[in-house]
This record gives structure tokens, C-alpha cells and sequence, in this order.
């Protein structure tokens, strides 16, 4: 039998036993709180950003996820922001787009670029890729990306010829003209075919409209006055596209070279043998091989010709246009919604890449964090647990 | 037209001090819930811990954590009450964690001398055995309780500060009560 009569009894005897905190412990406590735990309040007059942190202090924060998620967000933005600059050398401008299209296939160095007035493209000091790869080439040797494609072999069986490579080189440009203007552009073409010693293999001119007057020339061009020449075209009028490239072309001229010599002792031979034959069958048998001989030397003759020729000169394709441009795009060489949308899609794919990079990175960290959080809260768990069941 | 446009400025600047220096929605609800239950986790903590000091750290740390948690306090999750408890509890936990840690720390003495004026002896007598049958609990049913007497929390709280459910809370407070009545055996009387 117990002393209390029922449950009731006993919750009062227990409310009784209530332990109450003493006044003083009380009191401080209530100041503390007063003073909202003093490491949050701040003494001063709150500064305008500590009025914006005390407004979104009532919102459900999260500062650690807020304050990575800001982090990852800078980071995205700064790569995105790196890599599209150095990607183009410079931020997007109208009188260089597309220039991002840099192409070298094997064996040959290729640059293109359009738009753009003649003379910021055609001159040497032109800021574009496309120009400083060309503009000047002819005479200083090469822009960054041919040099690279007319290295100089440092070994091998051509490296006699380190200090001189054959190189062949070929440009294209097709300028825009008003239909009025395409007899003097031509004939300004003319004229800078000339100064530069080319020829003029092929040209036709065309009257008319917008679209249908137009002007195209198949030229010749001393390889040494090539970048000279490409500036005065670009100078004639409005560039709309241009390409250029560059092809070594040394390996074969030595080999031809070298053949076209042995040819040629075997020649010699054959006459020290002519001269020394005896009788007529001899004679006879030497001749044939001799005929042979020297067909196969005019025929390496001619072959190393040919090299040297296109060594020398370049091929010029040059096309002048009237009205709207046919390479498409640009739109005669101002910057238009649609390359806007283009550097935008552009931009937007780098960003995603570097986002997609970005999360590679920070998953297994944020999955590692995660589990330790969760492990740390599973111990804590467990261990007040068995503190209690201790006490 | 100068003393108009001063008297305006001053007008809105005093509001504007206003604003900035007046308590937040959650500043204010953390007072409320501070002055309703102060004395309460207090009791909770002495009765868990019986240790004074211990219980008057355990609770300014309570209030303390809950204070930077404030923000988090979702409603829809639970009581205001039973969250602060949750908190309180942890607290407490911790600090028994810290005590199996270091050396046992002596639990204050039983005080069941409390007596009103003019109570009985046969009052006094029970309230003492009632003290020294609580001593003898174990921390969990001495947690259950405190929670239940000292507190004042409901079942549906104490379940959900203990995370259990109310029915098996209601279940290990009635054994709880069972245990201690039959620890104050009639004889006192």
C-alpha cells in the first residue's frame, strides 16, 4: 500500500518537489535575453547592411548552403567570364566576330575571318587573328599559327634545309562593294596586282544590281609580296570574308632535287659509257637507256619547277560582291542580332560547361560533408542516449 | 515652407529609427516563449540533472541556443514549447555526456524539507520519501517525470521532445508513477 492515494495524490506531492531557479540566475538570465545574447547584439547604430541582415534574419536561413552556393556561383561566373576573354583574345565587338574560328588542319595552317573594314583586316598590325596571321606574312614569314605549320624540321632527312623551307601559300577574300563601285574596285585590283609583280590569271567583271554586278579574279602573287598585296585588296573595299593558308611544301622539292641529281650523274654515266662503247650493239643499247634517262630528268625537271613556281607564287582566289553577302551570317560585316544570339549561346555553353566542371568538383565534397554531418549527428545521438541510460 | 519640409524630415527619420531598432517577428515570439517557460526548463533541467548550478547552465545554454535556432523554428514541424524542450534536452544530455566524462559530480542533496508553514509532519515525511523514490529512478524516468511534473508538458509534447509515440509515452509515465507510489510504501504514513 502506498502513502499516496491515487495518481493525482502523487502529481501534487511531485508539483511540490517542483525545483524553481533562484532570483539572481533569474535575473541575469532575463538580461541576457534582454540583450539578445550579446555575441548577436550589436551595441552601435546597426549600419545599413546590418538593417538588410536583421530583415532577412526572420527568414529560414541556411548559411552555410548560402554561402557556398554564392561561392560556386562567383566561381561560375569568373571562369565563364576567363575562359570566353582568353578564348577571344578580347571581349565580343562588332568589327571582329567570327574571328574565333581558328582552324588548322594537318599539314597546312588556316585562318579565317570576315567582316570588318579592308584596312583594319589587311594590314599587319590588324588586331584580329585572322589578320595577324596573314596580313603581313608574306614578308615577315608567317603569322603565330603558320610558323608553327613551316617549322623547320631540326632532323630527318630534310633537315639540310632548316634554314629554308618551300612553302605554298594560297589566300581567298571576297569584298563588298556598292554596284557602282565594282569597276574602280577592279580596277584598284589591278593596280595592286601590279605593284606587287603578280599575274593576273583569270578576271571576269560583271554590270548590274545589287547581287548581280560583281567582279572575280584568279591571281598570281610573288609568295615574298603576298602580305602586302592582301593588305592593298583588303584596302580596295568592305571585307567580308577571308581565308588563307599555307602548306610546306619543302619535303618534295628536295626529294625532286635530289632525284633530278642522281638523274643527271646517271646521264653523265651513261655518256662516259657512249663515248667508250665499242661496237654498235653497245652503242645502240646506251642510247635507249640514255633516251629513257633524259626523259625521266626533264620529266623531274619539270616537276621541281612546278614546286619552286608554287613556292613562289601564291594563288589568289579574289571575289568582289554587290548586295547582301553570300558567306552568310554576318551580314556584310556588321554586328547583328544574329551573332548576338551566337557569342550568347556561345557564352552560354562555356557557362554550362564550367557549372557542370564546377559541380564535379563540389559533389564529393558536399556528398563527404553530408556524411559526415549525418554520422556526426548519428554518434551525438546515440551517445546522449547512453548518457542518459548511464546517469 | 523650410519649417514644413524640417518638421517632415524629422518626422520620418524619427519613424525610421523606429523601425530599425523594433524587434523582429521571431525576436518577439522567442520573448514570449521565454517568459512562459523560463522557470519550466529550469525544472526540467534540475529535476533531470539534480544538480543546481549544472541545471541554471543547462538552461542559459538552452535559451541561448535556442535563441540563434529561432530562425529555423518551423511551425509546422511541432510546438514552440516541445522544440525548446528538444533543445533543452540536448543540452542536458550533454552535460551528462560531460559528467560520464569527468569525475561523477555529487547531486545536490535532497531537500524535502520544504515545507509550508504550518504543513504537517505526515506531509513532510511523504514529500521526503517521494524526493528520496525520485532519487532512485533512473535518468530516463526521472526525465519523463520532469518533463510531465516539472514542466508541465503534455504527453503529445513529452512524446514529441522524447520522440516517441504518445501512447508510449503515456505507457512509460504510468509505469514510472506506478514505480514511484510503490517506492513511498504506506508504512510513512
Amino acid at each position: 500500500m502506498s502513502s499516496f492515494r491515487d495518481d493525482t495524490d502523487l502529481a501534487a506531492a511531485l508539483l511540490a518537489l517542483r525545483p524553481t531557479p533562484r532570483p539572481e540566475f533569474a535575473a541575469e538570465l532575463d538580461a541576457r535575453v534582454a540583450a539578445g545574447f550579446p555575441r548577436a547584439r550589436r551595441l552601435v547604430a546597426p549600419t545599413p547592411l546590418a538593417r538588410v541582415r536583421s530583415r532577412f534574419g526572420a527568414a529560414p536561413r541556411r548559411p552555410l548552403l548560402a554561402g557556398a552556393g554564392g561561392l560556386a556561383l562567383a566561381a561560375i561566373v569568373v571562369a565563364t567570364t576567363v575562359i570566353a576573354v582568353s578564348e577571344d583574345g578580347m571581349a565580343p565587338s562588332p568589327a571582329r566576330q567570327h574571328s574565333g574560328r581558328l582552324a588548322t588542319p594537318l599539314g597546312a595552317a588556316t585562318t579565317e575571318g570576315t567582316g570588318g573594314r579592308g584596312g583594319e583586316l589587311g594590314a599587319a598590325t590588324a588586331p584580329s587573328k585572322a589578320s595577324s596571321a596573314s596580313g603581313a606574312a608574306g614578308e615577315t614569314g608567317a603569322g603565330a599559327t603558320e610558323r608553327e605549320a613551316v617549322a623547320p624540321s631540326r632532323s630527318g632527312p630534310y633537315a639540310s634545309h632548316a634554314g629554308h623551307r618551300d612553302v605554298e601559300r594560297a589566300a581567298s577574300i571576297v569584298l563588298g562593294a556598292d554596284p557602282d563601285r565594282v569597276r574602280s574596285d577592279a580596277a584598284q585590283v589591278f593596280e595592286a596586282v601590279q605593284a606587287a609583280n603578280g599575274i593576273v590569271l583569270h578576271s571576269t567583271i560583271r554590270d548590274g544590281g545589287a547581287g548581280r554586278a560583281g567582279a572575280s579574279f584568279d591571281l598570281l602573287i610573288p609568295t615574298a609580296r603576298l602580305g602586302g598585296a592582301m593588305a592593298a585588296f583588303s584596302g580596295v573595299a568592305e571585307v567580308r570574308s577571308r581565308h588563307d593558308s599555307s602548306q610546306d611544301i619543302t619535303a618534295p622539292t628536295v626529294g625532286v632535287g635530289e632525284r633530278l641529281r642522281d638523274s643527271r650523274a646517271r646521264i653523265e654515266s651513261l655518256l662516259a659509257q657512249l663515248a667508250g662503247s665499242g661496237t654498235s650493239q653497245e652503242r645502240a643499247e646506251v642510247e635507249v637507256e640514255l633516251r629513257a634517262e633524259r626523259d625521266h630528268s626533264a620529266n623531274l625537271r619539270s616537276r621541281l619547277t612546278d614546286l619552286h613556281r608554287r613556292a613562289n607564287l601564291a594563288h589568289v582566289s579574289l571575289r568582289i560582291e554587290t548586295g547582301a553577302s553570300s558567306t552568310g551570317g554576318a551580314g556584310g560585316g556588321s554586328w547583328g542580332i544574329g551573332d548576338g544570339l551566337d557569342d550568347a549561346g556561345r557564352i552560354l555553353a562555356i557557362a554550362a560547361g564550367v557549372a557542370v566542371i564546377g559541380l564535379a568538383i563540389l559533389v564529393p565534397f558536399a556528398a563527404i560533408g553530408l556524411l559526415g554531418w549525418l554520422a556526426r549527428r548519428a554518434w551525438l545521438r546515440t551517445a546522449r542516449r547512453h548518457a542518459l541510460a548511464r546517469s | 515652407m523650410d519649417r514644413e519640409h524640417g518638421r517632415s524630415r524629422g518626422v520620418s527619420q524619427t519613424l525610421l529609427a523606429t523601425a530599425a531598432n523594433a524587434p523582429s517577428e521571431g525576436e518577439v515570439a522567442f520573448e514570449r516563449l521565454y517568459r512562459a517557460s523560463r522557470d519550466d526548463v529550469y525544472a526540467y533541467a534540475a529535476g533531470l540533472l539534480r544538480d543546481a548550478s549544472a541545471a541554471e547552465e543547462v538552461t542559459a545554454t538552452a535559451f541561448e541556443r535556442a535563441y540563434r535556432k529561432r530562425s529555423r523554428f518551423d511551425p509546422r514541424r511541432g510546438e514552440p514549447r516541445a522544440w525548446l524542450f528538444g533543445i533543452a534536452r540536448n543540452a542536458a544530455l550533454d552535460e551528462l555526456r560531460r559528467r560520464g566524462r569527468q569525475a561523477e559530480l555529487a547531486a545536490d542533496p535532497i531537500d524535502g524539507s520544504r515545507s509550508a508553514a504550518g504543513e504537517g509532519v505526515e506531509r513532510s515525511e511523504r514529500r521526503l520519501a517521494l524526493a528520496v523514490a525520485l532519487s532512485e529512478l533512473t535518468a530516463a524516468e526521472r526525465e519523463l517525470v520532469a518533463l510531465k511534473f516539472f514542466a508541465g508538458l503534455s504527453n503529445a509534447e513529452i512524446a514529441e521532445v522524447l520522440g516517441v509515440s504518445e501512447s508510449n509515452a503515456g505507457t512509460r509515465l504510468h509505469r514510472t508513477m506506478t514505480k514511484l507510489r510503490e517506492a513511498c510504501p504506506d508504512e510513512l504514513v
